[in-house]
């Protein structure tokens, strides 16, 4: 047979091009439950470390049933919020629905060009509240989750994760358990634009090495572009949630005082 | 033809090795060598990609068009790396190391090992020995992979497979080790290495 006719480099490359597409496809399909499952309880254990329940190792090693069980023991209710911090719909505890950073990032964009947007509220048993955030490092996306105390200004603690920043600098947001140390005690300046800063250079520190501005800490040498992106990132989704924390803070606030009473 | 088939799993391990002598796959054997489980699973994925994608066109050898023969193999390396891809990102172990290695696993279908040994070997020969030469390539390939690991997570983080081997001593982890130049520096003392021993690679 006269393998170089063009017939036949048209009617083997398009049998060639079918076949593999099927198998693609029908591979995809068939494992796309197992992929979402792993990737809900990465981003689980992802807010269940930033909230302090645990190291981001335990729950690797504990594997997807034990964190969605030990979520969905802690949870106390999630639901997500406008632009002027009301409750606009409630997420599924049942099934431990969260928003994948693929919802995320079609709410940043919401965010970014002043729509109508609906952001996702964790509010844990011990009263910790977690928020995601979500913005551009230097490769690819960035994002995490910043856990606040029953206060709604003090951070408890936070963790983020990145898609492509460089091994050994910006991916030190994700790597660095000192980085994201960092962030515990600080307070969120909800009223203001920039509701938290990390900067270059170094934030202001006292001869204890504490940090003196309350949303301030240091960014990451030899990562500015992540820092930078880092930070607006928080800038822009902890400014979308400033109307709810600033409406729940005062909640707070008024339960302390009666505790005092 | 036992000694040829012998030739063809050992060359590529030491005498033709892929990295060293061939310097193919550079890229990615800097990248991705930060840390040990990461190389290792590296490692595996390319043989997987080399090995059954010279299976498969070598089964077809002898109906692909001459013409359109690099898109073929294109075609089926591309299928290869992304049904590896996918299979990493399904299970529970595999899915922290694959989202560590990020877009490297898909850039395996740039890695010039798998056309070069494709269009070197696997066109011109029986399927069983081409499985083997592309398994036997991408064995080289990982060696060197793992050995890079070795030095590079050992001093760069303290630890091995992320156990910790020196960080209980007090060791500073070394910030240079981490970053790709190292890599570079690493491999060059690899090649020095084997060029010593085997003379006949060296230049007169």
């Amino acid at each position: 047979m006269n393998t170089n006719s063009n017939l036949y480099t048209v009617i083997y490359t398009s049998v060639v091009v079918v076949i593999v597409a099927g198998v693609l496809a029908f591979v995809s399909q068939s494992l796309k439950d197992r992929q979402e499952a792993n990737e809900k309880a990465e981003t689980i254990s992802q807010m269940l470390t930033a909230g302090g329940f645990g190291t981001k190792s335990d729950f690797q090693a504990m594997g997807n049933a034990k964190v969605l069980e030990t979520y969905a023991s802690e949870i106390s209710e999630a639901f997500t919020v406008n632009t002027e911090g009301q409750k606009v719909g409630d997420l599924d505890l049942a099934s431990c629905q969260v928003f994948s950073p693929k919802q995320l990032k079609a709410q940043n964009y919401n965010i970014r060009d002043g729509k109508a947007f609906a952001i996702p509220v964790f509010v844990f048993k011990n009263g910790i509240t977690v928020v995601p955030v979500y913005g551009a490092g230097l490769w690819g996306p960035v994002w995490g989750y910043i856990a606040f105390n029953n206060d709604g200004v003090s951070i408890h603690g936070a963790y983020f994760d990145h898609e492509s920043e460089t091994a050994g600098l910006g991916a030190r947001i994700k790597d660095d358990p000192s980085f994201q140390a960092e962030f515990t005690d600080e307070l969120a300046d909800f009223s203001s634009a920039n509701v938290f800063d990390i900067v270059k250079g170094g934030a202001p520190k006292d001869e204890n090495g504490k940090s003196v501005i309350d949303n301030q800490i240091d960014a990451i040498s030899g990562a500015t572009m992540t820092s930078r992106g880092l930070d607006a990132a928080i800038d822009t989704w902890l400014g979308a949630y400033s109307a709810y924390f600033l409406s729940t803070k005062g909640q707070g606030n008024d339960s302390n005082a009666e505790k005092e009473d | 033809m036992d000694k040829k088939m012998k030739e063809t799993i050992l060359n590529p391990i030491f005498k033709g090795n892929p990295i060293t002598v061939l310097v193919l796959g550079i890229c990615s054997s800097l990248a991705v060598t930060v840390t040990m489980k990461g190389a290792l699973v590296m490692a595996l994925s390319v043989m997987v990609v080399t090995g059954i994608s010279s299976l498969i066109l070598s089964c077809l050898r002898k109906t692909i068009p001459g013409r359109v023969r690099i898109i073929v193999q294109l075609v089926v390396v591309a299928m290869m790396v992304i049904l590896v891809d996918q299979i990493l990102k399904s299970f529970e172990v595999t899915f922290p190391i694959d989202k560590q290695l990020s877009v490297y696993i898909s850039l395996i279908i740039t890695n010039c090992i798998v056309m070069g040994r494709i269009e070197a070997f696997a066109l011109a020969n029986k399927p069983i020995p081409s499985l083997l030469d592309g398994l036997a390539n991408g064995a080289g390939y990982g060696m060197i992979l793992l050995i890079v690991a070795f030095f590079r997570e050992l001093l760069g983080s303290g630890t091995l497979f992320g156990i910790d081997i020196l960080n209980r001593f007090g060791y500073v982890a070394n910030n240079l080790v981490i970053l790709p130049p190292f890599a570079l520096i690493l491999l060059g003392c690899i090649v020095w290495v084997q060029r010593s021993i085997q003379k006949d690679l060296q230049e007169k």
